[in-house]
């Protein structure tokens, strides 16, 4: 039965795929999160700034989560279109890396400009910024300089932050507040607890919520402020910096060992990482380029103010006690 | 029941449907399970727990809805006024508006920064606690969204009320308590059990509003767990198992509902006489429409202040916008189309069925989408399309269509099956007694009866389609985008302007459609009769 009604769907779409495209052309194709491929993302000028000049046609495939390219891949097996995933975050390559489905890129990335060194065989990172509260200077006098001051703050200040199971800075939050208590982590999260407004799905409704006014703090980027500075050059939006210092998200591409495309996939990632290539990033992914453009980095980003000490965690550690450490979150919050 | 035509094919049609709907689940998840490399990690959801807020959250929904939704039917029956009809399709655009839009809608009414509470803040110097989160704000949310929608089908029962009834009771001076007793509530009866079935599942496996307003992980559904395994965990059959128990306690819903015998309903709008219920009543009336324009309008209406005060000539000169806007049409006009067929195989095959168990049977079908989670449904097709050998981008217009379909069927049904049961029982003698065949009888019987019926199904099946988010967030890809997905990626790229204009002109056309293509296809059917 399932292959007759395989057969009939297949049948069905036969018909609507009759515009089957000749490509002399060689393809390179790129499974990567939805915000990244829309119109407004990084996509479009990295494909038009690659397809200049290799000789090539790049092909974004949009999933709906950076994690959701991964599971993708899974499912498809050593069938999978893919050459390369590009989106994945440190705090989920290990689980990435773990599947044994990426190459070795081979690059040299010793130019690069990341808070730490950057040795990493399997992925080559293409931007990043780290996690923090927005404040709004319109209606809080003076932010808290860290969980503790946020938490000793009246019951009325609400943040909105993200499921750590649904959204990437929900899980980056969840990490940092690990990194920097460690075993006080519950009780951290008891302690914010009370000051949570909701914790929403995705980024953009805990964002939006801010900016309704609904949230008196939102758990974003320290680069978010550079979206309102670019666009309406509203200073009001800060990022709160914390004494305890900040956890990175650092975002990374990956080439698939499956692909046919290896060189060209190489190709592309000294493309991303090159300063052209970087150029793109800043003002449509709104997070820091990871070599130095200097003075072409828009002056939106040039004032942020920057974190004293960027807290990590060993992929490993991360890989082994995700799950344990968001049951302990979710019964903290409860 | 002798009285019924024999129509063995259109039995058969529906129930060859069924089976291929129950085909198409089971392959689902069959496939899911087949791409279940390692049997990893047990599921660490506490399933009795979801289960028993998620089904409290849902039966409340479903009361307070159906309660909401008789007052507002009852009240819009008997009054008449200018714009009574746009009223009457902003309500209806609650329910198929993304879930989203009327979450933040009704933030910026009754939220902590929300009108409501700015006015009190300025009035009496104190703000107060914002209802709009936790349990409070999920049912507020579902109860506009359900509720007007409840009193949009209610409506189309009472208007469809015989003249001769109400002529009846005019003359026997019925109170107005004893005319909504004698004549409403039988009218309303049938369709009660089936709208309640459909407004507690939407409740039960209600996502985005539930992870907006509810606040954390205390009041989550079984999809958020569903989702987790899914995408986090990778736990495809940890995934299947909740599916699995979402599916049987959502049966159980339906079953229950389908147990309850539909009381034959009445059909066509009938032009009603002027029937003016006391005016102690008529205030009533008047402060129940009010009271609902406030909880129900006044979201909608703040969604179209933001929307046209703020990108709107920005987001009108982008291509994307008008690209999007051509997808959204021709994918919500498709699946209007195969849900306008689909439901009526299904409730044709209903009406002609003799037995109960038969008709019960032939209900289940259109629930299916409600029951299965979207997670679920969207992975598996990905993975049949992935078996035919089709590549996925090609394949994804035409899933989205079908799941669109899927998810409007229940709404089609509830929209269709009364009067279609009303005809058949009405004038099943006669039928039988002129020999039509089962065409003639659907041509010239049924069709121009079912006229207004029919544009707002397709109204419906249209609407839910363009405001869809939850399948085309699955699905989309850049070159393949709708209005409701570009709105959501404009918020996810801090263009929140962009994404309230595009919101508010998604209202716009849901308003318009729904207005509009009821009477379009009412003048259509009625030009057939000659």
């Amino acid at each position: 039965m399932v292959k007759a009604s395989s057969l009939a769907l297949a049948v069905l779409l036969a018909g609507l795929s009759g515009t089957a495209h000749a490509q002399d052309k060689p393809v390179l194709t790129i499974y990567t999160y939805d915000g990244f491929a829309s119109e407004w993302g990084p996509g479009v000028p990295l494909k038009e700034g690659f397809e200049a000049t290799c000789g090539c046609t790049l092909n974004w495939v949009a999933a709906d989560s950076s994690i959701g390219t991964l599971r993708r891949v899974q499912l498809e097996g050593d069938s999978t279109e893919a050459d390369m995933i590009l989106g994945l975050d440190t705090a989920i390559a290990g689980e990435a890396r773990a599947t044994g489905l990426f190459a070795d890129h081979g690059l040299d990335m010793s130019h690069l400009s990341l808070p730490g060194e950057w040795t990493d065989a399997q992925f080559v990172p293409f931007d990043y910024s780290h996690f923090a509260f927005m404040w709004d200077t319109d209606t809080m006098d003076a932010p808290p300089s860290s969980f503790e001051e946020l938490i000793a703050l009246d019951d009325d200040i609400k943040i909105a932050i993200q499921d750590p199971r649904s959204a990437t800075p929900g899980l980056g939050l969840l990490l940092w507040v690990k990194a920097a208590y460690g075993d006080r982590a519950p009780e951290i999260w008891e302690g914010l607890a009370p000051h949570i407004l909701t914790i929403t799905r995705d980024w953009s409704e805990s964002y939006a919520l801010f900016l309704d006014g609904e949230a008196d703090m939102v758990l974003s980027y320290t680069t978010s402020p550079a979206y309102h500075i670019f666009d309406a050059d509203d200073h009001t939006i800060k990022a709160a910096m914390f004494s305890e210092g900040h956890f990175p998200q650092i975002e990374v591409a990956g080439i698939l060992k499956s692909s046919d495309q290896q060189d060209l996939a190489r190709d592309f990632l000294a493309f991303l990482t090159s300063k052209e290539g970087q150029a793109n990033i800043p003002t449509t992914n709104w997070m820091f380029p990871v070599v130095d453009l200097e003075a072409e980095l828009d002056p939106a980003f040039q004032g942020l103010p920057q974190p004293e000490k960027t807290l990590t965690l060993d992929e490993a550690e991360i890989t082994a006690n995700l799950a344990a450490w968001i049951d302990e979150m979710l019964a903290a919050v409860q | 029941m002798l009285t019924l035509p024999h129509r063995p094919m259109r039995v058969a049609a529906a129930t060859a449907l069924t089976l291929i709907i129950a085909v198409l689940i089971a392959a689902v998840l069959w496939a899911i399970l087949n791409a279940a490399t390692d049997a990893s990690g047990g599921s660490r959801v506490d399933i009795a727990h979801l289960l028993r807020m998620t089904a409290l959250q849902a039966g409340l929904t479903m009361v307070l809805s159906l309660l909401v939704g008789t007052a507002l039917a009852w009240a819009l029956n008997r009054l008449r006024f200018a714009g009574r009809d746009l009223v009457v399709g902003l309500f209806a655009a609650a329910i198929v508006t993304p879930g989203m839009v009327v979450a933040f809608g009704l933030l910026s009414i009754w939220g902590r920064n929300g009108w409501i509470n700015q006015a009190s803040e300025v009035l009496f110097g104190i703000g107060f606690e914002s209802p709009a989160y936790g349990l409070s704000g999920i049912l507020l949310a579902h109860v506009i969204l359900d509720g007007a929608f409840a009193g949009r089908i209610l409506l189309a029962r009472l208007d469809a009320i015989p003249q001769s009834r109400l002529k009846m009771g005019q003359s026997l001076g019925l109170s107005a308590w004893q005319r909504f007793a004698l004549i409403d509530w039988p009218a309303l009866r049938g369709s009660l059990p089936g709208l309640g079935a459909i407004i507690f599942l939407l409740a039960f496996t209600s996502f985005p509003i539930v992870l907006l307003l509810g606040g954390g992980p205390a009041n989550q559904t079984l999809e958020v767990a569903i989702y987790t395994a899914v995408r986090l965990d990778f736990d495809l059959v940890g995934a299947v198992r909740l599916a699995l128990t979402q599916i049987g306690v959502c049966s159980l819903v339906i079953l229950l509902a389908s147990a309850f015998t539909p009381v034959p309903s009445a059909l066509s709008r009938s032009t009603q006489p002027r029937w003016r219920d006391s005016a102690p009543v008529r205030v009533l009336q008047w402060a129940v429409l009010v009271l609902g324009a406030i909880g129900f309008a006044l979201p909608l209406l703040s969604v179209l202040y933001d929307g046209l005060t703020s990108g709107l000539l920005r987001v009108l000169g982008q291509a994307g916008f008008w690209r999007a806007t051509g997808t959204s049409i021709i994918i919500g006009a498709s699946s209007a189309l195969l849900t306008l067929a689909l439901a009526l195989m299904l409730a044709l095959g209903r009406s002609a069925a003799y037995r109960q168990g038969a008709r019960v049977m032939l209900g289940i079908p259109a629930f299916a989408y409600l029951a299965v989670p979207a997670v679920v449904l969207s992975l598996g097709f990905f993975l049949l399309v992935r078996t035919t050998g089709v590549p996925v981008g090609t394949a994804a217009p035409v899933v989205v269509v079908i799941a669109n379909s899927l998810l409007s069927l229940p709404f089609a049904i509830a929209t269709l099956g009364p009067p279609l049961d009303a005809i058949i029982r009405t004038r099943g003698k006669l039928i039988r007694s002129l020999g039509l065949s089962g065409w003639t009888q659907f041509i010239s019987i049924e069709y121009p009866l079912l006229g207004r019926d029919i544009g707002l199904m397709l109204a419906l099946a249209f609407c839910f389609s363009l405001g869809d988010l939850g399948v085309i967030a699955l699905f989309g890809t850049q070159d393949f985008q709708t209005l409701p997905l570009m709105m959501y990626r404009a918020l996810g790229s801090y263009k929140s302007n962009d994404a309230a204009a595009i919101a508010a002109l998604l209202l716009i056309f849901t308003i318009v459609a729904f207005v509009g293509l009821p009477r379009l296809i009412e003048r259509i059917s009625h030009a057939s009769r000659r």
